[in-house]
């Protein structure tokens, strides 16, 4: 019922919007124009509620942790922000881009948690030429595009930067579980994509848990432990890491059997969610606040000490993504417009990054370091570097 | 033991878990629908809110679980209260109202409680004492899980005793066969229709508040609650405390050793269950024995 009564509303309220700004005038995205000196108006699509929310709140932070770092400014000019609500569906994320495309008028936007939401703006951003500096949604599916770009990375790297480590590490067969849903797939397929040509076995079938609505997981445990599994190798985010984490725990198979993991299963709230349940667990990512570099340096204990809690992949791709704009904007000089900045994107370069030296790829993607991480007290902790992804 | 038994006991035992706690939910789903005809699409909102009570109160401590037993029965008492003040005067008007009503309720209620407990999941630890597992043949089982299903299955046989063994049962029962009647003998027909609501809403929040541990307080955990509570409705058959029952244990099952043999199923078993029980009973496993 729920399920029926929600998209009408939202599509009335699209509906509504679309003719609303129907009539505000048909030139789209020049922006402010470009008063020299004036200020820029940058979006930001994020979820201000729903499921995604937590996710949201820390990409808002690290743009605004670099932004108020640098001034108040990006690339030299004032900047002006404009939050868009992006909620739980493509639907919802498709009526904020369109506001902040078509109503504020914006230089160019960041954010976007959700990969449903990121396929359904795309054509808005191709066809409205503002450039999209993705800071979290990024499906395989996702290509052919010359106005978005992601400073986080494709969906099945965190599992291909770990298939070939537990195909070594793992003395046996491993037990693949994940979230029924096009996330899920992705890291899956990419393990798999490393993990079988290094010499990895499967233990029995690969198992993908409905979502959302699974809360039990009791039945797949037991599944785990009746396969004779050497390892597994899990995707789960948000609420479901924390039920699958403390289930596997609550079911005595923590420590007994390694749990690998792509790493949003312990990543920023969550992690408190776990508690100890979490000790142990294995995880890869282009990012954990331990790490010893100068941006990080710069970014981590500022973060922490504004936001009261340590930064996630999730706020560095972000205060990254402000970077980019920072970049881009002051390569574009006298003539700052949608697609000036675009232009300069791609000419950016390398990044200097909390996670280490980046660069975008052809595919507007990053090419970056991997990272195999420990939870140890409490903290995801790296503890040896997995090699590079995305050239 | 060995064999089918053994790889499997572990999943039956928490079935019996898992359906007695969608037991304690959906009842009251059951019996406000059946007996008083009123279609509480909040029914899941009361769960969560009892879930969020659990969170708050709970401290590690049996005594803070106790308390939170209380808060949380007195919450859905005044929950199901106010849900029935706002939903009477619709009560002429059918079952969509009524849904509009309180789905409308549920996502404001929704949207307030994330911006009081934020918008992840907060999971809820056991108290200390019932933490830690024990062996079942061989295979660790949450001590907690027992304990929830020795203190469910009480409250089950407390709710049965009360609708369809008691004198107030029977009251009850009249007032929804015939009102008229139950009127002429001098009874207040609402305060007997407010009460079948507060305590449905009561037992849904008290529900959260032991489910906690199981099914932790977050966002999205009332549309959960919701359809398996719906399903549990259809599945045992409306205003019925023994059809409740069989249909929570049933989805129990299902969710649980059901998905365990056959997990590439997963996504279809539920629904699946619920549509080969309707095709053999359109009426649900056990049909009321008052509405006709």
């Amino acid at each position: 019922m729920a399920r029926r009564i929600r998209p009408a509303a939202l599509i009335a309220v699209t509906t509504a919007l679309s003719l609303a700004t129907a009539c505000g005038g048909a030139s789209l995205g020049t922006g402010d124009g470009d008063k020299q000196n004036g200020p820029v108006k940058i979006g930001l699509l994020l979820p201000q509620s729903g499921i995604y929310k937590a996710l949201g709140d820390d990409m808002k932070q690290g743009f605004e942790l670099y932004v108020e770092q640098h001034g108040g400014k990006l690339g030299g000019r004032e900047v002006e922000i404009v939050v868009a609500d992006e909620g739980e569906t493509a639907d919802s994320g498709k009526a904020a881009a369109e506001k902040l495309v078509k109503q504020d008028r914006v230089l160019a936007v960041s954010g976007v948690v959700s990969s449903a939401t990121i396929n359904g703006v795309k054509d808005l951003f191709e066809t409205s030429k503002i450039p999209l500096v993705g800071s979290n949604a990024s499906p395989t599916t996702l290509t052919g595009t010359s106005y978005i770009w992601r400073t986080s990375y494709v969906n099945d790297e965190p599992g291909k930067a770990l298939g070939k480590h537990v195909a070594e590490k793992a003395g046996g067969p491993v037990f693949l579980i994940a979230a029924g849903y096009q996330a899920g797939k992705d890291e899956i397929e990419g393990f798999k994509s490393t993990f079988l040509p290094a010499g990895g076995k499967i233990a029995g079938e690969e198992v993908y848990t409905p979502f959302p609505g699974t809360k039990n997981f009791q039945p797949y445990l037991a599944q785990i432990e009746k396969s004779g599994a050497k390892a597994v190798f899990c995707f789960y985010a948000g609420g479901a890491a924390v039920d699958f984490v403390k289930q596997y725990r609550d079911f005595g198979l923590a420590g007994k059997i390694p749990l690998y993991a792509p790493g949003f299963l312990t990543e920023g709230g969550v992690l408190k969610g776990q508690g100890d349940a979490a000790t142990g667990i294995l995880t890869s990512l282009n990012y954990s606040a331990d790490l010893d570099n100068a941006a990080n340096q710069q970014f981590a204990p500022a973060y922490t000490s504004a936001y009261g809690a340590a930064p996630t992949t999730y706020a560095m791709a972000s205060w990254d993504a402000a970077q980019v704009l920072d970049k881009a904007i002051k390569a574009a000089g006298g003539t700052v417009t949608p697609e000036s900045v675009n232009a300069a994107i791609s000419t950016v370069g390398d990044i200097d990054s909390p996670r280490g030296t980046w660069r975008f790829n052809s595919g507007g993607t990053p090419v970056q370091p991997w990272y195999l991480r420990e939870v140890k007290q409490g903290a995801n902790t790296v503890s040896s570097e997995l090699g590079r992804l995305g050239g | 033991m060995s064999g089918w038994l053994d790889g499997n006991f572990v999943s039956v035992v928490d079935g019996v878990a898992f359906g007695l706690l969608l037991f304690t939910i959906a009842v009251g789903l059951s019996l406000v629908f059946g007996m008083m005809d009123v279609l509480n699409l909040a029914h899941g909102t009361l769960y969560l809110a009892g879930a969020y009570v659990a969170y708050a109160l709970s401290d590690g401590t049996l005594p803070g679980l106790l308390l939170a037993l209380l808060a949380g029965a007195l919450v859905g008492t005044m929950g199901g209260t106010a849900l029935t003040f706002l939903t009477q005067p619709l009560a002429r008007r059918g079952h969509l109202d009524q849904a509009v009503l309180t789905l409308g309720i549920t996502f404001i209620v929704a949207d307030l409680l994330a911006a009081a407990f934020g918008g992840e999941v907060l999971p809820t630890d056991p108290p200390t004492a019932l933490r830690g597992t024990v062996d079942l043949l061989g295979h660790a089982y949450p001590v907690y899980r027992l304990v929830f299903i020795a203190v469910a299955a009480g409250l089950a046989l407390v709710v049965y005793l009360v609708f369809e063994r008691s004198s107030l049962g029977a009251l009850v029962r009249a007032t929804v066969a015939d009102r008229d009647m139950v009127r002429a003998l001098g009874f207040d027909i609402r305060k007997v229709l407010y009460g079948v609501f507060a305590s449905g809403a009561a037992l849904a929040a008290v529900g959260g508040v032991l489910g906690a541990p199981i099914l932790g307080p977050g966002p999205g955990v009332d549309e959960t609650v919701l359809v398996l509570s719906l399903v549990v409705v259809v599945v045992g058959g409306l205003g019925s405390v023994r059809g409740a029952l069989a249909g929570a244990l049933l989805i129990g099952q299902v969710q649980t050793l059901g998905v365990a043999l056959l997990p590439e199923y997963a996504p279809f078993l539920l629904f699946g269950t619920m549509l080969a029980v309707l095709v053999v009973r359109p009426n649900g496993l056990v049909s009321s024995a008052v509405r006709t």
